[in-house]
C-alpha cells in the first residue's frame, strides 16, 4: 500500500489551543444554530466546481462547535501540497477521485433537504496544521469521516481503510454507503474525450467516410499493403508469447533491484509464476527470431543468386537459431526447474 | 479424369496415387498417436474419470443413457443445492453428454457392451484423433497436403491440448476443439469452392460446437472479421457471400435452439459483431453487383448513390445498435468477453474471474510448456501465410493472432492457441523440408549424374518436377472446386503456380541444408520428447486417486476420495444430506449418490456463502446452520497427515471470504495472526474454535503423539479437544477425507443437566427459536 509514514508535525502547543477553544465553543454551541451552518456549507458547495468544501481551521472549528447530533455527515480528504509530487502516495489522484465522488454524489442526490446530509471536505496541511493535529493525522493518504453524533473527533470518527480507497471512487462510495447509509449512485466520470471532440471525431468519420470507401474500391489504401499486415501479426505474436500481457495486468516493472545487494538489477526472476518486463521482452524475441530467420531461409535466401552469400548467411543464422533455443531451454530450466528429459519408466 | 497419353504423364498419376495411399496411412498412424499418447492416464492410474467437472458430466450422461434425450432435456436435479435443487437440462452445453451418448448407443448396437464410465473415459482421446484429422483438413486448404499432415501430427501431441483431453478428462473442451477446428475447416472450404453445400454443413458443425462449448463466440467472431478483413483489402467474393451469409443465418437459428444459449444468439453482444457485418456484406455484394452490370462511367454515378443510401442505412443501424447496448449495464458483454477486450478489466472489477487460477495471464515458461517448439516456428508459419496471401491463407493469419492475443491474456485459451499453432508450424515445417530436401535432392542427383555440375543444369534438371508437380496440384485443385470455379481464383491459383514454378529453380547450399534439416528434425525430436514427457508425467494425473514414489522407487497409491464416497453409499440413506466444500460436490452425488448443498456450479453465491460460514463458525452455531439445512453428514478433505496440499484447510481463508462476503459476522481478520494464516499454537481463538479445524484435527494428535502437520510443516495449535455436536462417523485410510454426523439434539440435552422434562422441553424450543433468528440462512 501506498501509505508513508511521513511526519507531519503539528507542535502541543498548537494542540492545546483548538481544544480550549472547542471547550469554549460547546458551551455557545446552543445559541448557534446549526441550520446556519448548513446554508453557509451549502453555498460553499454550490460554489465550489466539484462540491468539495475547502476546509480550514476556523470552519472546521465552527462545525465541531454544532450539538452533537449535527444534521450532517463530512467526509474529510487531508492533503498536502508538498506531498503532491511523490508518486507512491498517489495524492492527487485520489483527490481528484474524492472529487469525483463529490460530485457524483450531489448528482446523483439533487435534494438539499434531506436528513442527515453529507459534505465533503478537502484540508490542506501547510494552512490548517491545527485540525490536522486535532485528528491526530500524521501519515497520508487520510481520508475520514465523521457522523454526526461524533463528539470527540479523534475517537468517535471512521477512517477510511487503504483498501476502502483502493479501487478509488467506486470503492470510496462503497465506504460511505455502508457508514452513513446514504446512497452515492453511479459515479460519473467525465468521458475521456468531451462531447465536443466526440462530436468533431464524427464529423471527420463521416466526411472521410465516402473518400475512403471510394479509394478502398480502387484498392490502394493502407489496408492493402500486404508487409504491414504481416508486420502487425508478427509483432503481436512477439507481444503476446513475451508475456506481455501479464506484465500489464500485474504491473510488473522491466527490473528490479536485488533484495541482496540493491546496487545490482535483477533482470530474470526466477520462479514460473512471475515475470519481469525485460525478461519477457527478451524471451519474446527469442522465440521470434527463430521462425523469423527460418522465414528468410525458406523464402528470400532461397532466391539470392550468390553461393558463398547463401551459404555464409545460412549457417551464420543457423548457429544463432541453434543457440537462441539452447538460451531458451536452458533459461527455462532455470526459471522453472524443468529439464528436458525422455519419459522412460522403470515399472508402471 | 482423362486417361494419361505419355509415360510421364502415367508416372505422375502413379505417383499421384502413391501420394494418396501414403497420407491416408500417414494420417491412420496420426490418429493412433492421438489415441494413444492421451492413455498414459489409464496405463499409470486407471480407467477412471478425472477431477470434478467431468463426474457431473459422467452423471448428466448416465441420466441421459437410462433416461433418454427428453427427460434428460427437462431434467430437474433435486440432488444438489439442496433445497434450492437445479434445473440441469436448461443450464448445461449438451453437445459432450450427447455425444458421449450416442457413442455409447452405437457400441451397444454393434454388440459391444461398454460401460457408460469406458465410453466417457475414452471420448477425448477418440475426439482428439478426430481433432488431428480436421487439422489436417483444414491445413490442407490453406497450404496443401504436406503442410496439413505436418500439422495434424503435431497437433496430435501438442502438450496444451494433452492437458484438456488426456483418457478420463471428461469435459466440454474434449469433444468443443474437434468442432472448433471442423467448423474453421467447412468455413475455409466453402470459401474455397463457394458450395452451398460446404456452408450448409458449416452451419451444422457451427451448431455442434454452440451445443459443445460457450467458446463458440470466439467462432462468430472470427469468421466476421475476416469476412471484414477480406471486404477491407478488396477481397470480396460470391465466394465469401456464400461462405458467410448461411453461416450467419443458419447458425444463428441453429444455436438458438440449444436451451442454455437460447435468446442469447440474438441479444448479446458477443454476436452483434457477426449481424454488423452481415449488413455490410450485402451492402458489398450490391455494389459488386451494380459494378457488374454498369459501364465504368455509370458505375461511378451509381457509387455516389449506393454510398450515400448505404452510409444512411449503415449508420441508422450503426446507431440503434449502440443504443441497444448501452442500455446494458455491461455494455451487453460478459465479463469474461470484456476481460479479453480489456485485459486490465477482470482484475479491476471482477475478483472471482481474476481469482481463478486458469484466468491468470501466462508468463512466458507456459507457452515453453504447452506449446513448446511450435513457439519458435509460428513466425515463419506466418510469413508463408503471406507468401503468396489467399482467402484462405489469411484467416489462418487472424486466427493465429486472435488466440495468441486471448491466450496472452488468460491462460486457459492457450487451448485454442493450440491448433492455430500447430497449423502455423506445420506450414512453416513444411515449407522449410520442401526448401532444404529439395536443395539437396537436386544437387545430389546433379552431383551423380555429372560430377562438373554448374547452376545452369540444375536448372535442366528441374523443369521436369516442376511440370509434374504443376500438373498434380491442378488436378487436385479441380476436383476440389469444380462446382462453381470463378475466374479470378482461377488467376490467383495461376499466378500461385507461376511463383512455385520460379522457385522450383531455387536452391541452398548443400552442406548448409543438410545441417539445417539434421537441426529442424532434432527439434521435431526435441518437441516430440517433450509431449510424450507432458502427456506421461504433468497431465495424466486424475486428482482423484494420487499416487507418490517411494525412494526406493516402489509406487504408493492414495485412494481416499472413492473409499468415502463409497462409504458414504453404503453406510448413509438415500436421502441423506452431505455437506462439503462446493469442490468436492460433483463427486459426492456423481460416485456417493447422496445429496448435497453445494457443488462447483457455483451459480448461488449466498448458498456457498451458507456452507462457508458454517465451515467457519463455533460448533455450536455451525451446527445450527447445518441442522437448518438438513444436513446429517459433514464431509472435509485434510491433507496433513499425508501432505496433501489442496485440503480444506489451505482453502479455509476462501471459505472465510466468501462466508463474510454475505454474512457480516464472519470477518476475516478473527482468523488472522498479524495479517498471517497459521494453525499453530499462535493461531488465533476464532481460528481454533472454527469447525472446520475442529473437524480436520480431531483426534490427529493420536497419530504421532505431537500433531505436525505436514502440510503447514507446524504443529497444531489445539490438540486435545472434544467435539460437542458433531461425532466422527469415517476417517479413510490416510486421513485423507473425515466424515462426521451431526449429533441430534436430544443427545445434547441429555448431556447438559438432568432438569425435568418438561423444562427441557421448553428451554430446546426456546434455543431453536434464538437459533433460527441468528441462523443466516433465514
Amino acid at each position: 500500500m501506498a501509505i508513508s509514514q511521513t511526519p507531519i508535525g503539528g507542535g502541543a502547543a498548537l494542540l492545546l489551543l483548538p481544544i480550549s477553544l472547542l471547550l469554549l465553543l460547546t458551551t455557545l454551541a446552543a445559541s448557534l444554530s446549526s441550520d446556519s451552518v448548513v446554508s453557509e456549507l451549502s453555498n460553499l458547495q454550490s460554489q465550489s466546481p466539484t462540491g468539495v468544501i475547502h476546509l480550514n481551521d476556523a470552519l472546521l472549528r465552527r462545525i465541531l462547535s454544532l450539538p452533537t447530533p449535527r444534521p450532517f455527515h463530512s467526509m474529510i480528504f487531508f492533503d498536502a501540497t508538498q506531498l503532491h509530487s511523490k508518486a507512491e502516495l498517489a495524492l492527487p489522484k485520489l483527490k481528484s477521485e474524492f472529487a469525483l465522488v463529490a460530485s457524483s454524489f450531489q448528482i446523483n442526490n439533487p435534494n438539499p433537504n434531506r436528513n442527515p446530509q453529507l459534505f465533503f471536505f478537502n484540508i490542506e496541511f501547510q494552512e490548517s496544521q491545527a485540525s490536522f493535529g486535532l485528528f491526530a493525522v500524521n501519515a497520508l493518504p487520510h481520508i475520514r469521516l465523521i457522523p454526526p453524533t461524533a463528539a470527540d473527533v479523534k475517537t468517535d470518527s471512521i477512517q477510511m481503510d487503504a483498501s476502502d480507497f483502493s479501487r478509488l471512487a467506486e470503492s470510496m462510495a462503497e465506504f460511505i454507503e455502508s457508514r452513513t447509509k446514504l446512497s452515492v449512485g453511479p459515479i460519473n466520470r467525465p468521458p475521456a474525450v468531451s462531447r465536443k471532440q466526440i462530436l468533431f471525431l464524427l464529423a471527420v468519420v463521416l466526411i472521410w467516410t465516402p473518400f475512403f470507401i471510394k479509394k478502398l474500391l480502387t484498392g490502394k489504401t493502407i489496408f492493402h499493403e500486404k508487409n504491414l499486415w504481416m508486420a502487425g501479426a508478427i509483432f503481436i505474436y512477439f507481444f503476446s508469447v513475451s508475456g506481455a500481457m501479464f506484465n500489464i495486468i500485474r504491473k510488473m516493472p522491466m527490473f528490479m533491484a536485488d533484495r541482496q545487494d540493491p546496487s545490482k538489477l535483477v533482470f530474470f526472476y526466477q520462479g514460473s509464476g512471475m515475470q519481469l518486463g525485460a525478461e519477457g521482452f527478451s524471451i519474446g524475441f527469442l522465440y521470434t527470431i527463430v521462425g523469423l530467420m527460418l522465414a528468410f531461409v525458406t523464402h528470400v535466401l532461397v532466391r539470392v543468386k550468390n553461393r558463398n552469400v547463401q551459404r555464409v548467411l545460412m549457417i551464420s543464422m543457423l548457429i544463432v537459431s541453434f543457440w537462441a533455443v539452447k538460451k531458451v531451454v536452458f533459461l527455462d530450466n532455470w526459471k522453472t526447474g524443468y529439464g528436458i528429459h525422455g519419459y522412460w519408466p522403470s515399472s508402471w | 479424369m482423362a486417361a494419361p497419353e505419355n509415360p510421364q504423364q502415367q508416372a505422375a498419376t502413379i505417383r499421384h496415387a502413391f501420394g494418396n495411399v501414403l497420407s491416408f496411412l500417414i494420417l491412420l498412424l496420426i490418429g493412433v498417436l492421438a489415441f494413444s499418447i492421451r492413455l498414459f492416464s489409464v496405463i499409470k492410474y486407471e480407467s477412471v474419470i478425472h477431477e470434478f467437472d467431468p463426474y457431473f458430466n459422467y452423471r448428466v450422461t448416465q441420466f441421459l443413457i437410462k433416461s433418454g434425450v427428453y427427460d434428460f432435456w427437462n431434467w430437474f436435479d433435486d440432488r444438489t443445492w439442496y433445497p434450492l435443487g437445479r434445473v440441469i437440462g436448461g443450464t448445461v452445453y449438451p453437445g459432450l453428454t450427447l455425444t458421449a451418448g450416442t457413442l455409447w448407443r452405437i457400441f451397444n448396437a454393434l454388440n459391444i457392451p461398454l460401460t457408460v464410465e469406458t465410453v466417457c473415459v475414452f471420448t477425448a482421446p477418440i475426439f482428439s484423433a478426430f481433432a488431428a484429422w480436421a487439422t489436417y483438413l483444414l491445413t490442407k486448404e490453406v497450404k496443401g497436403v504436406g503442410a496439413g499432415l505436418t500439422a495434424a501430427a503435431l497437433l496430435a501431441m501438442v502438450p496444451s491440448y494433452i492437458s484438456r483431453s488426456v483418457a478420463g478428462s471428461y469435459d466440454n473442451e474434449a469433444v468443443a476443439i474437434f468442432a472448433l477446428i471442423i467448423t474453421f475447416y467447412l468455413y475455409i472450404k466453402t470459401l474455397n469452392t463457394g458450395s452451398l453445400f460446404y456452408a450448409t454443413l458449416n452451419a451444422i458443425a457451427y451448431f455442434y460446437m454452440v451445443c459443445s462449448w460457450g467458446g463458440y463466440t470466439f467462432i462468430i467472431n472470427l469468421i466476421p472479421m475476416h469476412v471484414l478483413l477480406c471486404i477491407v483489402t478488396g477481397r470480396y467474393s460470391s465466394r465469401l457471400y456464400i461462405a458467410y451469409a448461411p453461416l450467419v443465418v443458419l447458425g444463428t437459428l441453429l444455436a438458438a435452439l440449444v436451451p442454455v444459449v437460447g435468446f442469447n444468439a440474438v441479444m448479446t453482444s458477443e454476436h452483434f459483431a457477426s449481424f454488423l457485418v452481415f449488413i455490410i456484406i450485402h451492402v458489398v455484394a450490391l455494389v459488386y453487383y451494380i459494378k457488374g452490370i454498369l459501364t465504368p462511367k455509370m458505375f461511378r454515378v451509381a457509387v455516389t448513390l449506393v454510398v450515400s443510401v448505404g452510409l444512411i442505412v449503415g449508420f441508422a443501424v450503426l446507431a440503434v445498435l449502440i443504443a441497444l447496448v448501452a442500455s446494458s449495464p455491461t455494455k451487453g458483454w460478459s465479463g469474461r468477453s470484456l476481460s479479453l477486450l480489456d485485459p486490465t478489466y477482470a482484475s479491476k472489477y471482477i475478483p472471482i474471474i481474476a481469482s481463478v487460477s486458469e484466468h491468470q495471464p501466462p508468463t512466458w515458461p507456459s507457452y515453453f510448456m504447452d506449446l513448446n517448439v511450435l513457439a519458435f516456428l509460428v513466425p515463419a508459419g506466418i510469413i508463408a501465410c503471406f507468401m503468396p496471401l489467399s482467402d484462405a491463407s489469411s484467416f489462418a493469419v487472424l486466427y493465429i493472432v486472435t488466440s495468441v492475443y486471448f491466450s496472452g491474456v488468460m491462460v486457459r485459451l492457450m487451448l485454442v492457441l493450440a491448433p492455430a499453432a500447430c497449423i502455423m508450424s506445420g506450414i512453416a515445417l513444411s515449407e522449410a523440408f520442401d526448401v532444404l530436401t529439395r536443395s539437396i535432392k537436386l544437387q545430389l542427383l546433379a552431383a551423380t549424374e555429372n560430377p562438373q555440375i554448374n547452376a545452369g543444369d540444375a536448372t535442366k534438371v528441374t523443369p521436369n518436377d516442376a511440370v509434374k508437380t504443376e500438373k498434380s496440384e491442378d488436378s487436385v485443385k479441380e476436383r476440389s472446386s469444380r462446382k462453381s470455379k470463378k475466374k479470378e481464383k482461377e488467376n490467383v491459383e495461376k499466378a500461385s503456380s507461376v511463383s512455385r514454378k520460379e522457385k522450383r529453380l531455387l536452391v541452398l547450399p548443400l552442406e548448409a541444408s543438410m545441417i539445417a534439416v539434421f537441426l529442424l528434425v532434432l527439434l521435431g525430436a526435441f518437441y516430440v520428447v517433450h509431449c510424450v514427457w507432458a502427456a506421461a508425467e504433468a497431465y495424466s494425473a486424475p486428482s482423484i486417486v494420487l499416487t507418490t514414489r517411494s525412494n526406493d522407487g516402489g509406487l504408493h497409491v492414495f485412494d481416499d476420495f472413492r473409499e468415502a464416497y463409497a462409504w458414504l453409499s453404503h453406510n448413509t440413506e438415500v436421502d441423506d444430506k452431505v455437506a462439503s466444500w462446493w469442490d468436492y460436490g460433483y463427486q459426492t452425488t456423481a460416485m456417493a449418490n447422496r445429496t448435497v448443498i453445494v457443488d462447483n456450479n457455483t451459480w448461488n453465491n449466498t448458498h456457498i456463502a451458507t456452507v462457508g460460514t458454517a465451515m467457519s463458525s463455533p460448533e455450536k452455531a455451525a451446527w445450527e446452520i447445518f441442522n437448518s439445512l438438513d444436513v446429517k453428514y459433514v464431509l472435509v478433505v485434510f491433507g496433513g497427515l499425508v501432505g496433501y496440499p489442496s485440503d480444506d484447510i489451505n482453502k479455509f481463508l476462501w471459505m472465510v471470504r466468501i462466508g463474510g462476503g454475505v454474512f457480516p459476522h464472519i470477518k476475516e481478520p478473527d482468523y488472522l495472526r498479524d495479517g498471517q494464516y497459521r494453525i499453530d499454537a499462535q493461531a488465533t481463538p476464532t481460528m481454533l474454535n472454527s469447525l472446520m479445524y475442529k473437524l480436520s484435527y480431531y483426534r490427529f494428535v493420536e497419530t504421532d503423539g505431537r500433531g505436525f502437520d505436514r502440510v503447514r510443516h507446524t504443529e497444531i495449535g489445539k490438540k486435545h479437544f472434544k467435539l460437542t455436536h458433531f461425532e466422527e462417523v469415517f476417517t479413510t485410510h490416510h486421513w485423507m477425507v473425515r466424515l462426521y454426523k451431526l449429533k441430534s439434539p436430544k443427545n445434547r440435552i441429555r448431556g447438559k443437566t438432568k432438569k425435568s422434562k418438561s423444562k427441557a422441553t421448553t428451554t430446546t424450543s426456546s434455543k431453536r427459536i434464538g437459533a433460527r433468528k441468528k441462523n443466516p440462512w433465514h
